[in-house]
Protein backbone atom coordinates (compact mmCIF):
# COMPACT_ATOMS: atom_id res chain seq x y z
CA UNK A 1 0.00 0.00 0.00
CA UNK A 2 1.33 3.11 -0.83
CA UNK A 3 2.26 5.49 2.06
CA UNK A 4 0.85 9.26 1.99
CA UNK A 5 2.65 11.88 2.88
CA UNK A 6 1.51 14.25 5.36
CA UNK A 7 -0.30 17.19 3.78
CA UNK A 8 1.77 19.84 6.02
CA UNK A 9 5.35 18.69 4.56
CA UNK A 10 4.80 18.44 0.97
CA UNK A 11 6.62 21.36 -0.21
CA UNK A 12 6.78 24.16 -3.16
CA UNK A 13 6.31 22.37 -6.58
CA UNK A 14 4.76 19.11 -5.43
CA UNK A 15 1.29 18.49 -6.51
CA UNK A 16 -1.61 16.77 -5.07
CA UNK A 17 -3.42 13.82 -6.45
CA UNK A 18 -6.56 15.33 -8.08
CA UNK A 19 -10.08 14.91 -7.46
CA UNK A 20 -12.91 13.68 -9.96
CA UNK A 21 -16.64 13.91 -9.22
CA UNK A 22 -19.56 14.52 -11.00
CA UNK A 23 -22.23 17.21 -9.42
CA UNK A 24 -26.23 15.81 -9.55
CA UNK A 25 -29.13 17.66 -8.87
CA UNK A 26 -29.37 16.07 -5.77
CA UNK A 27 -25.83 16.83 -4.95
CA UNK A 28 -26.03 20.44 -6.04
CA UNK A 29 -29.46 20.98 -3.58
CA UNK A 30 -27.28 19.59 -0.81
CA UNK A 31 -25.36 22.66 -0.68
CA UNK A 32 -28.37 24.90 -1.92
CA UNK A 33 -29.64 23.90 1.51
CA UNK A 34 -26.04 23.98 3.65
CA UNK A 35 -25.61 27.92 2.42
CA UNK A 36 -29.77 28.90 2.03
CA UNK A 37 -29.39 30.43 -1.70
CA UNK A 38 -32.28 28.99 -3.49
CA UNK A 39 -32.25 31.15 -6.56
CA UNK A 40 -33.80 28.94 -9.62
CA UNK A 41 -30.37 29.36 -11.62
CA UNK A 42 -29.38 26.51 -9.38
CA UNK A 43 -32.68 24.49 -9.52
CA UNK A 44 -33.95 25.45 -13.55
CA UNK A 45 -32.73 24.60 -17.06
CA UNK A 46 -32.51 27.55 -18.95
CA UNK A 47 -31.52 28.56 -22.72
CA UNK A 48 -28.13 28.52 -21.55
CA UNK A 49 -27.87 24.92 -20.09
CA UNK A 50 -28.35 23.04 -17.29
CA UNK A 51 -28.46 24.62 -13.64
CA UNK A 52 -25.41 26.45 -12.52
CA UNK A 53 -23.70 24.60 -9.55
CA UNK A 54 -23.58 26.55 -6.56
CA UNK A 55 -20.34 28.11 -6.34
CA UNK A 56 -20.09 27.54 -2.88
CA UNK A 57 -20.06 23.65 -3.40
CA UNK A 58 -17.29 24.34 -6.12
CA UNK A 59 -14.80 25.87 -3.48
CA UNK A 60 -15.37 23.25 -0.71
CA UNK A 61 -14.84 20.41 -2.83
CA UNK A 62 -11.46 22.45 -4.71
CA UNK A 63 -10.09 22.77 -1.30
CA UNK A 64 -7.00 20.71 -0.45
CA UNK A 65 -8.42 18.24 1.99
CA UNK A 66 -10.86 16.96 -0.93
CA UNK A 67 -7.61 15.42 -2.44
CA UNK A 68 -7.46 11.23 -2.24
CA UNK A 69 -3.67 11.66 -1.47
CA UNK A 70 -4.80 14.52 1.18
CA UNK A 71 -3.64 13.04 5.19
CA UNK A 72 -2.83 14.26 8.32
CA UNK A 73 -2.82 12.60 11.78
CA UNK A 74 -4.97 12.58 14.11
CA UNK A 75 -4.96 15.69 16.07
CA UNK A 76 -3.54 17.82 13.03
CA UNK A 77 -6.31 19.80 10.95
CA UNK A 78 -5.72 22.34 7.96
CA UNK A 79 -7.32 25.77 9.25
CA UNK A 80 -8.06 28.01 6.06
CA UNK A 81 -6.54 31.57 5.90
CA UNK A 82 -7.03 33.75 2.97
CA UNK A 83 -7.99 33.18 -0.80
CA UNK A 84 -7.73 34.59 -3.68
CA UNK A 85 -10.49 33.22 -6.45
CA UNK A 86 -11.50 33.97 -9.81
CA UNK A 87 -14.19 33.01 -11.42
CA UNK A 88 -14.54 32.08 -15.07
CA UNK A 89 -17.30 29.88 -16.23
CA UNK A 90 -20.24 29.01 -14.44
CA UNK A 91 -20.32 24.54 -13.51
CA UNK A 92 -23.32 23.14 -14.56
CA UNK A 93 -25.35 20.08 -12.74
CA UNK A 94 -24.69 17.17 -14.55
CA UNK A 95 -21.05 17.55 -15.31
CA UNK A 96 -17.84 15.78 -14.38
CA UNK A 97 -15.09 18.48 -12.23
CA UNK A 98 -11.65 17.25 -12.09
CA UNK A 99 -9.67 19.49 -9.63
CA UNK A 100 -5.73 19.76 -9.47
CA UNK A 101 -3.55 21.23 -6.65
CA UNK A 102 0.00 22.54 -6.61
CA UNK A 103 1.78 23.90 -3.95
CA UNK A 104 3.55 26.97 -5.05
CA UNK A 105 5.07 28.71 -1.53
CA UNK A 106 5.36 27.63 2.13
CA UNK A 107 6.02 30.57 4.41
CA UNK A 108 6.26 31.32 8.11
CA UNK A 109 4.63 34.27 9.45
CA UNK A 110 4.48 35.15 13.74
CA UNK A 111 5.62 31.46 14.52
CA UNK A 112 3.15 29.96 12.08
CA UNK A 113 3.80 27.75 9.12
CA UNK A 114 1.87 28.39 5.63
CA UNK A 115 1.37 26.92 2.82
CA UNK A 116 0.05 28.07 -0.50
CA UNK A 117 -1.47 26.10 -2.98
CA UNK A 118 -2.83 26.87 -6.81
CA UNK A 119 -6.07 24.99 -7.48
CA UNK A 120 -8.02 24.40 -10.83
CA UNK A 121 -11.50 23.42 -11.40
CA UNK A 122 -12.79 21.92 -14.76
CA UNK A 123 -15.01 20.36 -16.08
CA UNK A 124 -15.24 16.87 -18.55
CA UNK A 125 -15.36 19.09 -21.43
CA UNK A 126 -11.75 20.96 -20.45
CA UNK A 127 -13.76 24.25 -19.83
CA UNK A 128 -12.07 26.15 -16.93
CA UNK A 129 -14.57 26.89 -14.19
CA UNK A 130 -12.32 28.26 -11.03
CA UNK A 131 -8.73 29.27 -10.25
CA UNK A 132 -7.67 29.48 -6.34
CA UNK A 133 -4.81 30.61 -4.39
CA UNK A 134 -5.07 29.95 -1.22
CA UNK A 135 -2.85 30.10 1.84
CA UNK A 136 -3.69 27.14 4.81
CA UNK A 137 -1.98 26.49 8.11
CA UNK A 138 -2.14 23.81 10.51
CA UNK A 139 -3.37 23.75 14.02
CA UNK A 140 -2.67 20.46 16.14
CA UNK A 141 -3.84 19.84 19.98
CA UNK A 142 -0.30 19.92 21.30
CA UNK A 143 0.38 23.73 20.63
CA UNK B 1 -30.92 40.25 -11.72
CA UNK B 2 -28.02 42.97 -11.37
CA UNK B 3 -28.60 45.07 -8.39
CA UNK B 4 -26.37 47.88 -9.73
CA UNK B 5 -26.15 49.75 -12.60
CA UNK B 6 -22.85 51.47 -14.46
CA UNK B 7 -23.72 55.00 -12.29
CA UNK B 8 -23.72 52.87 -9.42
CA UNK B 9 -21.48 55.87 -6.97
CA UNK B 10 -18.70 54.90 -4.57
CA UNK B 11 -19.37 54.63 -0.77
CA UNK B 12 -22.45 52.70 -2.11
CA UNK B 13 -23.13 49.82 0.86
CA UNK B 14 -24.69 46.34 -0.31
CA UNK B 15 -25.90 44.22 2.22
CA UNK B 16 -26.89 40.27 1.42
CA UNK B 17 -28.98 37.92 3.02
CA UNK B 18 -29.10 37.53 6.78
CA UNK B 19 -27.79 33.79 7.68
CA UNK B 20 -27.72 31.62 10.03
CA UNK B 21 -25.36 28.82 10.84
CA UNK B 22 -26.64 25.48 12.27
CA UNK B 23 -25.61 22.01 13.03
CA UNK B 24 -27.74 20.41 9.96
CA UNK B 25 -26.01 23.26 7.32
CA UNK B 26 -22.74 22.84 8.58
CA UNK B 27 -22.86 18.95 8.11
CA UNK B 28 -24.36 19.26 5.50
CA UNK B 29 -22.00 21.44 3.97
CA UNK B 30 -18.98 19.66 5.09
CA UNK B 31 -19.79 16.45 5.67
CA UNK B 32 -19.30 15.23 2.52
CA UNK B 33 -21.62 13.35 -0.46
CA UNK B 34 -23.60 11.15 -0.41
CA UNK B 35 -24.68 10.67 3.02
CA UNK B 36 -23.37 7.02 3.45
CA UNK B 37 -23.81 4.95 6.75
CA UNK B 38 -20.42 7.08 7.85
CA UNK B 39 -21.83 10.58 7.28
CA UNK B 40 -21.34 13.10 8.28
CA UNK B 41 -17.56 12.46 7.80
CA UNK B 42 -15.73 13.56 10.70
CA UNK B 43 -13.90 16.94 10.52
CA UNK B 44 -12.97 20.09 12.29
CA UNK B 45 -16.28 21.23 11.01
CA UNK B 46 -18.72 18.26 11.66
CA UNK B 47 -16.90 16.57 14.66
CA UNK B 48 -16.18 17.69 18.64
CA UNK B 49 -13.67 15.63 19.34
CA UNK B 50 -11.88 15.79 16.51
CA UNK B 51 -11.75 19.61 16.60
CA UNK B 52 -10.62 19.64 20.16
CA UNK B 53 -7.90 17.56 19.30
CA UNK B 54 -6.63 19.71 16.81
CA UNK B 55 -6.41 22.66 19.86
CA UNK B 56 -9.70 24.06 18.51
CA UNK B 57 -12.20 24.78 20.98
CA UNK B 58 -15.13 24.51 19.37
CA UNK B 59 -16.45 22.52 15.88
CA UNK B 60 -16.41 25.68 13.36
CA UNK B 61 -18.14 26.40 10.25
CA UNK B 62 -16.09 25.86 6.93
CA UNK B 63 -14.68 29.61 5.51
CA UNK B 64 -15.85 28.08 2.44
CA UNK B 65 -19.24 28.36 3.65
CA UNK B 66 -19.47 31.81 4.52
CA UNK B 67 -17.02 32.41 1.30
CA UNK B 68 -20.18 31.35 -0.19
CA UNK B 69 -21.91 33.89 1.60
CA UNK B 70 -20.05 36.52 0.09
CA UNK B 71 -20.07 34.83 -3.27
CA UNK B 72 -24.07 35.04 -3.61
CA UNK B 73 -24.12 38.90 -2.71
CA UNK B 74 -21.51 39.50 -5.79
CA UNK B 75 -23.73 37.48 -7.57
CA UNK B 76 -26.87 39.44 -6.48
CA UNK B 77 -24.86 42.77 -7.26
CA UNK B 78 -23.61 41.92 -10.20
CA UNK B 79 -25.55 39.36 -11.96
CA UNK B 80 -24.79 35.76 -12.94
CA UNK B 81 -22.14 36.97 -15.69
CA UNK B 82 -20.11 37.67 -12.19
CA UNK B 83 -19.38 33.96 -12.70
CA UNK B 84 -17.20 34.87 -15.86
CA UNK B 85 -14.72 37.02 -14.68
CA UNK B 86 -15.29 37.75 -10.77
CA UNK B 87 -12.57 37.84 -8.15
CA UNK B 88 -12.21 37.94 -4.72
CA UNK B 89 -9.87 37.96 -1.99
CA UNK B 90 -10.14 36.83 1.53
CA UNK B 91 -8.77 36.61 5.08
CA UNK B 92 -10.55 34.42 7.06
CA UNK B 93 -10.38 36.46 10.54
CA UNK B 94 -12.45 34.87 13.13
CA UNK B 95 -14.16 31.44 14.09
CA UNK B 96 -17.42 30.95 13.14
CA UNK B 97 -19.73 28.28 15.34
CA UNK B 98 -23.36 26.85 14.82
CA UNK B 99 -25.53 29.30 16.14
CA UNK B 100 -23.93 32.61 14.47
CA UNK B 101 -26.10 34.38 12.51
CA UNK B 102 -24.07 36.18 9.63
CA UNK B 103 -24.41 39.06 7.17
CA UNK B 104 -22.40 39.30 4.20
CA UNK B 105 -21.41 42.75 3.54
CA UNK B 106 -20.10 45.24 0.43
CA UNK B 107 -19.09 48.96 -0.18
CA UNK B 108 -17.85 50.06 -3.78
CA UNK B 109 -14.64 51.85 -3.12
CA UNK B 110 -13.94 52.87 -6.45
CA UNK B 111 -15.06 52.37 -10.32
CA UNK B 112 -13.24 52.48 -13.66
CA UNK B 113 -14.84 53.05 -17.04
CA UNK B 114 -13.50 50.14 -19.44
CA UNK B 115 -14.21 49.65 -23.39
CA UNK B 116 -16.79 46.78 -21.96
CA UNK B 117 -18.49 48.43 -19.50
CA UNK B 118 -17.69 49.72 -15.55
CA UNK B 119 -15.36 48.04 -13.57
CA UNK B 120 -15.68 48.63 -9.56
CA UNK B 121 -13.35 47.57 -6.32
CA UNK B 122 -15.42 46.62 -3.53
CA UNK B 123 -14.39 45.84 -0.12
CA UNK B 124 -16.51 43.01 0.96
CA UNK B 125 -16.79 41.44 4.47
CA UNK B 126 -19.19 38.93 6.48
CA UNK B 127 -20.07 40.09 10.24
CA UNK B 128 -21.74 37.96 13.06
CA UNK B 129 -24.51 39.61 15.17
CA UNK B 130 -22.39 42.39 17.27
CA UNK B 131 -21.22 43.20 14.46
CA UNK B 132 -17.45 41.47 14.41
CA UNK B 133 -15.95 40.80 11.17
CA UNK B 134 -15.14 37.26 10.21
CA UNK B 135 -13.89 36.95 6.53
CA UNK B 136 -12.22 40.82 4.82
CA UNK B 137 -11.44 41.50 1.30
CA UNK B 138 -12.01 42.93 -1.64
CA UNK B 139 -13.58 41.75 -5.45
CA UNK B 140 -14.43 43.14 -8.48
CA UNK B 141 -17.08 43.03 -10.82
CA UNK B 142 -18.03 44.48 -14.13
CA UNK B 143 -21.42 46.07 -15.34
CA UNK B 144 -21.18 45.84 -18.76
CA UNK B 145 -22.40 48.27 -21.64
CA UNK B 146 -25.82 47.16 -22.71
Amino acid sequence: MEEKKRADQIGVGDEFKPLTFRVTSEFNEQYLESVEDYHPRYREVTEFGPPVVHPALLVVWSNVTRSPSFYLPYGLAAVHAWEEIEYINPGRVGKTFTVTWKVVDVYEKKGRRYQVKEALVVDEDGLQIIKRKFGDTYFSGGE
Amino acid sequence: MQNIDKDAQVGLELTGKLKTITDERVFAFSGGFPKGPDWPKKTIHTNLEFARASGLPKRTASGAMFEGYITELMINTFGEQWLRGGKMTLKFIAIVTPGDKLLPKAIIRSRQAENSGVRFALDVWCEKQGGEKVVIGTATGLVPNL
